[in-house]
């Protein structure tokens, strides 16, 4: 189980050490910068600086939970990651800071094509609908093999692999993962449908919903697998492969995309952006805007429906009493 | 094939993103290059794609429509419909249109853009306006 553990803190690890390359060129720790200036030595500084922070917090982390005495596992899996977190975020608030005078001002013209065609969702969006239907071809196999599920069995673990909540195979027991995964998908499925037609128009448009409809997948087949853990012992490190079996084309697609040359960047203003993460601006009125830090794209909050989303997010999460009960 | 006329926005020109909006879909209008019965897209979607606000565009619309340039019905957009240019007989507006088109000309020549450039604009817009 420690490997396991030290597998995901160094899979996070990488993807955080990655992190100056997974934006746009003409951003590096959201300042937007020209492109050539990666390679400039004050970017190649940063850069550096940046991936030292990263890499020591990896490498003090595995230690950490290589080292860590059985009782205190737990605790040490869940500090050590925030501590990388934490270090992830000072190291790109210093950069960020540092290159703040190299900033330029990407307050560019719009231009806009007056069309009126519909607003028509790409064919692959159809695709959506598979992680609904993973999961009810799952509950359908556990209601065939209904005598295969034991009587109790576990349904969370700790850092050390000792299952710490069980359920019983009655219809809640059963189905509530299930069910919670599928409202989990449904809010992610809205979510794609929020970022498709409440973004502007643009290539990565396609990206972006394509990018939602994987998360989507992998929330379906997460659950799907975590219901028929206990009836097939599935071992947690096949749980993992698959997470890493689409989460990691999922990261390298998106950076492929993000960083083609040609595309202008999403001219959002900087004043609009707080803390250089959250995006808030009355006179837009996009739902969705590019991010300015990794991959992807976020809430304009000063959008009313940015609130109903989160809450419906809530609500999903606060249901999870009831299902997962 | 036709290409849907395009209007382009300045957000850091400081001139107000309505006056942006409205004076550059009237000149399309003008123009011709938008033609009674064409329909403008929806307040929420040119708003997004500007990057302003809802109102921003629908009062560039309202201005339009109060000119006669569109009809704005619920649940049907802008839609672009025939005017009839009024006819002016006194020539108290010449002066005021020529005051403000040399005020644009010293303000394209103080920003350096040369006078033969200047001149070849402006004779490229009296064509389209002999020929609209």
């Amino acid at each position: 189980m420690r490997l396991i553990l030290c597998a995901v803190y160094v899979f996070v690890g990488a993807v955080l050490f990655a992190l100056p390359n997974l934006t746009r060129r003409e951003l590096l720790f959201a300042v937007p910068i020209l492109p050539d200036f990666r390679e400039s030595p004050a970017g190649r500084r940063a850069i550096a600086s940046f991936r030292a922070a990263i890499t020591a917090a990896v490498l003090a982390g595995v230690g950490v939970l290589l080292a860590s005495p059985a009782n205190l596992l737990n605790a040490t899996a869940t500090a050590v990651p925030l501590l990388l977190l934490f270090v992830a975020g000072i190291s790109f608030y210093r950069q960020n800071r540092k290159l703040a005078p190299a900033a330029i001002q990407y307050t560019r013209p719009r231009e806009v094509e007056l069309t009126t065609a519909p607003e028509e969702l790409p064919r692959f969006a159809w695709l959506a609908a598979g992680p609904f239907a993973i999961l009810a071809a799952v509950a359908a196999w556990l209601h065939l093999h209904w005598d295969k599920i034991p009587g109790r069995f576990p349904v969370h673990f700790d850092a050390s692999g000792n299952p710490n909540r069980w359920a019983e195979r009655t219809l809640h027991g059963v189905y509530g993962p299930l069910v919670w995964g599928a409202e989990l998908c449904a809010w992610v499925l809205v979510m794609a449908l929020a970022g498709w037609f409440g973004s502007r128009r643009s290539r990565f448009r396609t990206t972006m919903l394509g990018a939602v409809i994987a998360v989507e997948y992998l929330l379906g087949v997460l659950f799907s697998l975590n219901a028929v853990q206990a009836p097939l012992g599935i071992p947690a490190w096949v749980i993992l492969l698959a997470t890493m079996a689409i989460l990691i084309p999922l990261i390298i697609v998106m950076r492929n995309k993000i960083r083609e040359p040609g595309g202008p960047m999403d001219a959002t203003p900087k004043e609009g952006w707080k803390g250089r993460v959250f995006y808030y601006n009355p006179n837009d009125a996009a739902l969705v805007v590019e991010r300015r830090v990794g991959l992807g794209w976020t809430f304009n909050f000063a959008n009313p429906w940015s609130w109903v989303l989160l809450l419906g997010l809530a609500l999903v999460i606060a249901s999870a009493r009831f299902a997962l009960a | 094939m036709a290409h849907d006329p395009r209007i382009r926005f300045d957000p850091a020109s400081g001139i107000p993103a309505v006056r942006q909006i409205a004076d550059r879909l009237r000149v399309l209008l003008v123009e011709g290059q938008l033609q009674p019965g064409a329909a403008l897209p929806s307040v929420r979607r040119l708003a997004m794609e500007l990057g302003v606000h809802f109102n921003t565009v629908a009062e560039a619309y309202r201005e339009l429509a109060a000119e006669g340039w569109l009809d704005l019905k619920h649940g049907r957009g802008a839609v672009v419909i025939p005017r009839t240019v009024p006819a002016r007989q006194d020539d108290a507006w010449s002066e005021d249109f020529r005051l403000r088109m040399r005020s644009l000309v010293a303000q394209m020549r103080s920003q350096g853009i040369p006078a033969e450039r200047i001149a070849e604009e402006l004779r490229a817009i009296a064509k389209v306006v002999t020929r609209t």
